[in-house]
């Protein structure tokens, strides 16, 4: 079953069949076929046999250049899609595998989604039959991210036509919570050490450090960001190796999403610090207690796919 | 679709940019009058200097572009046409540089300068306007294709302008079939759609008028004027006179056509039973004037025949133009003349030349009322005996023919001929000029005559009773070998060894050019398939084999841009081959199914298959898994086998032949 448009979304690998690309002259190849239609009615009309096998050619090659357009997509077969996982509201990077026959030049195809989302279009170019592009989604919400129908284009070899065709692939990419932007610091650990107590105003500031993109706005040291011109973060000093417990029953008393947006940022915090930590969510296992980046990974995935109350 | 936002050219594309489009304009500067192509090739060149690294200002480029414009309409003296059409489309292609920094105005520059060699091709068609233009569409359309590369975020830097060239050439070659279709099959219109100016730099061939003493530069202008291709006999250079525009007006200075209206009676003519039957090739002229060999027995197609038979075409000649034509020597040509006709012959400007005038009626007094082959006789005899040939002649006053017959008496066609008729009219015999070639040049290499513009020719046709209109030639009387171009030292080059045949063969490559290419129009399309026995095509059959020819040349496209995909291993396109061979049993092998699981799947269905397609899998995996086929089978044998396997939709056996197969 070949169709056009994919009305569904397609396992991968999807082969771009040739019934599936569209080709339509560009705003200048209008103008080269009105060009060429100038030329032929002329020749014809002073019967210029030089001037009409010169329209003709440059129409023959026009026509070749609309193939060649095309045979740029046909048969080219998308493989795999991926993406490392963001925070919702950061661009999603996602990566696209393609392979082909090796025997064209197939490089330089456009590839951006249907309009439907403001994509910034990345460049898809195969060596020796295989290669991959990029390109960058927004995201708004946590949770599975389904990607939009993208498209894949080429103007080439003369710029006279857009051959085009849409995939959508059907592997849903992961989009974690947005962090809270600001709020509570991370909760008491239990473990050998006590956490020293934090006050922010106070002058048990450990050292100042550059502001990473991700910490509290209150962390921020305004007054000496100011003499130093960039912005510096208080950080506290923080007993390694205490032990968190990230416990969704804790922060009751804000709202569901605000909820999982401050766990989420609480995962950060605690990886920023390098503190073992555990989170606890309803109809979970607890995972954890462990650190570093798988496990933060599966945190954050647990969280994102959090059923949406 | 909108196009995205372009990005602005770096100054390497920009520079390959403006030479493309130089590269399309040169050809049509080559073209245009001397001060316009130079006034044009001059701000082009400041144009590209002014903007080499930045726009120029926008009120500086409209005073720019308002200048020149004007300057150009000046030049070509505010005549609207073709040819300032032409020289606007330079003088816009030399400013638009001024403003292309972007990819689209890049492109909307290379778009106008294609139209110039299109244009160039419009004024003439020689070999080198051929030449360059076609190279400047190569160069423009490899531009075009490094603004595609450039639109796509992926320029190769590496790739050379000769990549590109190769590659515009590989396009171009693709589109051939379709455009080489499409031009000897689409419907020729057989006559123009809108007016064919005459061309203001004018061609200077046969006029329309003739001045004793204007033609100098004609006579000296080597450039080809017709070639004819006989079927049948050839007349002997001698009697090769190609009738052009007959001449009855005379103002005392100029010799002029009569305009002809409607209501004249047929001519009657007997003529000799020698028919001479040839084609003649017309160089482009710009007029309608056509010439034939005196004289024609029936106008071709597409032209017409005045009372006096000189002949006209229906449409001016813009391009090369060929003409079937039959010819005989008339032996009775207009025997009983019409007075009105008769009077029209004896006119006379009044108080021009006394001394002819005198000089004819001494002679009529002489003859008798009856004796005008006495007269025409006496003339050619006086002529023989005192006059000269040369191409030096002084400026004639007002009476051109006294000075000519009296004081001078040496001149060459057209003093001849002027003045031979004015003294038969005074004499009172009906005479009038005929123009046109005469002689020709044999290339034996082509086997054709070809006759130049130097071999113009002017002499007379005078009215003699029971014999109606004959040629007489005083300048032959004279020279008859200036004019029947035996002499060989004509041709630059002739004292060369192989000089000549070397010429004869240049001019042979291009007769040849204008006989595939250039001459080809509507009647010679009706005539297209006369070798195959289809006497002329309608224009319905001809659209009907254009589609066909495109569709085809559109496969052709399809199936040669394919060809480098197919897969190069001929046991890996069998196996394919064979897989596909079960997609109407639904049983087809999914891209990513291994052997093994797929003849299991066939065998659960189609059992009686099972073991052929065993073993063939079994053998194909060997071959590409293992080392080769056990038992040393060849490449070519397993090849074989399984192109020969085929599942019949009906229960039963496959069908198998397998050649050369022992177990």
């Amino acid at each position: 079953m070949i169709w056009t448009r994919p009305r569904d979304p397609e396992s991968l690998p999807a082969r771009l069949h040739r019934r599936r690309i569209y080709v339509l002259p560009t705003r200048f190849g209008m103008f080269y076929a009105l060009l060429l239609f100038t030329m032929l009615l002329g020749a014809l009309n002073y019967n210029n046999n030089p001037a009409l096998l010169l329209g003709l050619m440059l129409a023959g090659a026009g026509l070749a250049s609309l193939v060649a357009a095309q045979m740029q997509l046909s048969g080219l077969e998308l493989v795999t899609v991926d993406a490392e996982p963001v925070a919702a509201g950061a661009p999603l990077s996602v990566r696209l595998h393609a392979r082909a026959a090796p025997g064209r030049a197939r490089r330089g195809l456009r590839l951006d989604d249907d309009g439907s989302f403001s994509a910034s279009p990345g460049i898809l170019n195969l060596e020796r039959g295989t290669g991959e592009g990029q390109l960058l989604l927004p995201t708004q919400q946590r949770g599975w991210f389904d990607l939009p129908k993208l498209r894949l284009s080429t103007t080439r070899p003369l710029g006279l036509a857009r051959a085009w065709a849409y995939v959508w692939p059907e592997s849903p990419l992961l989009v974690y919570p947005a962090p809270e932007a600001d709020g509570p610091p991370l909760p008491a650990g239990h473990g050998d050490r006590v956490q020293a107590r934090v006050n922010p105003s106070g002058d048990d500031v450990h050292h100042l450090r550059a502001y990473r993109s991700g910490d509290a706005r209150r962390t921020i040291a305004w007054k000496p960001s100011a003499r130093r011109d960039t912005l510096l973060v208080r950080e506290f000093e923080q007993p390694i190796g205490a032990e968190i417990v990230l416990d969704w029953r804790e922060t009751a008393g804000i709202g569901y999403e605000a909820r999982i947006a401050r766990l989420a940022r609480w995962i950060d915090d605690a990886e920023r610090e390098g503190r073992r930590y555990q989170l606890r969510l309803p109809g979970h296992a607890a995972l954890g207690p462990d650190r570093g980046t798988q496990h933060r990974h599966a945190c954050l995935r647990a969280l994102a796919l959090m059923p949406h109350g | 679709m909108a196009d995205p936002t372009l990005p602005a050219l770096d100054p390497r594309s920009r520079r390959w940019v403006l030479l493309s489009a130089g590269a399309c304009l040169l050809p049509l500067l080559l073209q245009l009058p001397a001060q316009i192509a130079v006034t044009i090739g001059a701000s082009a060149l400041a144009v590209a200097a002014l903007s080499w690294r930045q726009p120029v200002h926008g009120l500086l480029r409209l005073l720019l572009s308002l200048v020149l414009i004007a300057v150009v309409l000046g030049m070509s003296g505010f005549s609207i046409g073709r040819d300032t059409g032409c020289a606007l489309l330079a003088a816009m292609l030399a400013i638009k540089p001024s403003e292309t920094f972007s990819l689209r105005d890049a492109r909307s520059l290379l778009g106008f300068a294609l139209f110039a060699p299109f244009a160039t091709f419009l004024l003439d068609q020689g070999p080198l306007s051929l030449a360059l233009g076609l190279t400047a569409t190569l160069l423009a359309l490899a531009a075009l294709m490094l603004l595609a590369d450039i639109e796509s975020g992926d320029v190769r830097r590496d790739a050379s302008p000769w990549q590109r060239m190769a590659g515009t050439g590989r396009l171009l070659a693709l589109g051939l079939p379709v455009a080489l279709a499409a031009f000897w099959l689409f419907p020729r219109l057989s006559s123009p759609l809108w007016g064919v100016p005459e061309r203001a730099m004018g061609r200077p061939g046969l006029s329309d008028r003739m001045s004793p003493g204007d033609w100098i530069e004609l006579l000296d202008d080597d450039r080809p004027a017709l070639r004819a291709r006989f079927f049948s006999d050839m007349p002997r250079p001698q009697q090769m006179y190609w009738r052009g525009p007959v001449m009855w007006d005379f103002d005392g200075r100029t010799w002029t056509q009569p305009r002809w209206t409607a209501g004249w009676s047929e001519t009657a003519i007997e003529r000799s039973p020698q028919r001479w039957d040839y084609e003649i090739e017309l160089e482009p002229t710009d007029r309608r004037q056509l010439v034939a060999l005196d004289l024609p027995v029936a106008a071709p197609e597409g032209s017409e025949l005045d009372p006096d038979q000189s002949l006209k075409s229906h449409t001016p000649l813009t391009g090369i133009s060929r003409w079937r034509m039959q010819s005989a020597v008339p032996v009775r040509y207009q025997a009983a003349l019409p007075g009105q006709l008769r009077q029209y012959a004896l006119q006379l400007p009044a108080g021009y030349n006394p001394r002819t005038v005198g000089l004819a009626r001494q002679w009529r007094q002489e003859a008798g009322p009856l004796a005008d082959g006495e007269i025409v006789d006496r003339a050619l005899a006086w002529i023989r005996r005192d006059f000269a040939y040369t191409l030096d002649t002084p400026l004639l006053g007002r009476n051109s023919v006294d000075e000519f017959l009296f004081d001078q008496r040496a001149g060459f066609c057209e003093h001849f001929s002027s003045s031979f008729v004015v003294l038969m009219r005074a004499a009172g015999i009906p005479a009038r000029v005929v123009t046109g070639y005469t002689g020709g040049y044999r290339n034996k290499v082509g086997g054709y005559w070809l006759v130049r513009r130097s071999d113009a020719h002017a002499w007379a046709e005078v009215w003699l009773r029971g014999r109606g209109w004959v040629r007489v030639d005083p300048t032959a009387a004279v020279a008859p070998e200036r004019i029947y171009d035996t002499l060989q030292d004509r041709l630059p080059g002739a004292d060369l060894a192989g000089g000549r045949s070397l010429l004869d063969f240049g001019d042979w490559m291009r007769s040849g050019w204008n006989d595939f290419v250039l001459g080809f129009d509507a009647q010679r399309q009706q005539r297209l398939l006369r070798p195959l026995g289809i006497d002329r095509i309608d224009d319905r059959t001809l659209v009907l084999l254009l589609m066909l020819a495109i569709a085809l040349g559109l496969l052709w496209m399809f199936w040669f841009s394919r060809r480098n995909e197919r897969e190069p291993d001929p046991v890996l396109r069998a196996w394919h081959a064979l897989a596909r061979r079960y997609r109407h049993l639904g049983l087809e092998r999914y891209p990513d199914e291994p052997a093994g699981r797929w003849v299991q799947r066939v065998a659960a269905a189609r059992p009686e298959l099972a073991a052929q397609l065993q073993e063939l899998s079994q053998r194909f995996s060997d071959w590409r898994y293992a080392e080769g086929e056990p038992g040393g089978r060849s490449t070519r044998a397993l090849t074989q086998a399984l192109r020969a396997h085929r599942p019949s939709a009906r229960n039963g056996s496959p069908s198998s032949r397998i050649p050369g197969e022992r177990r």
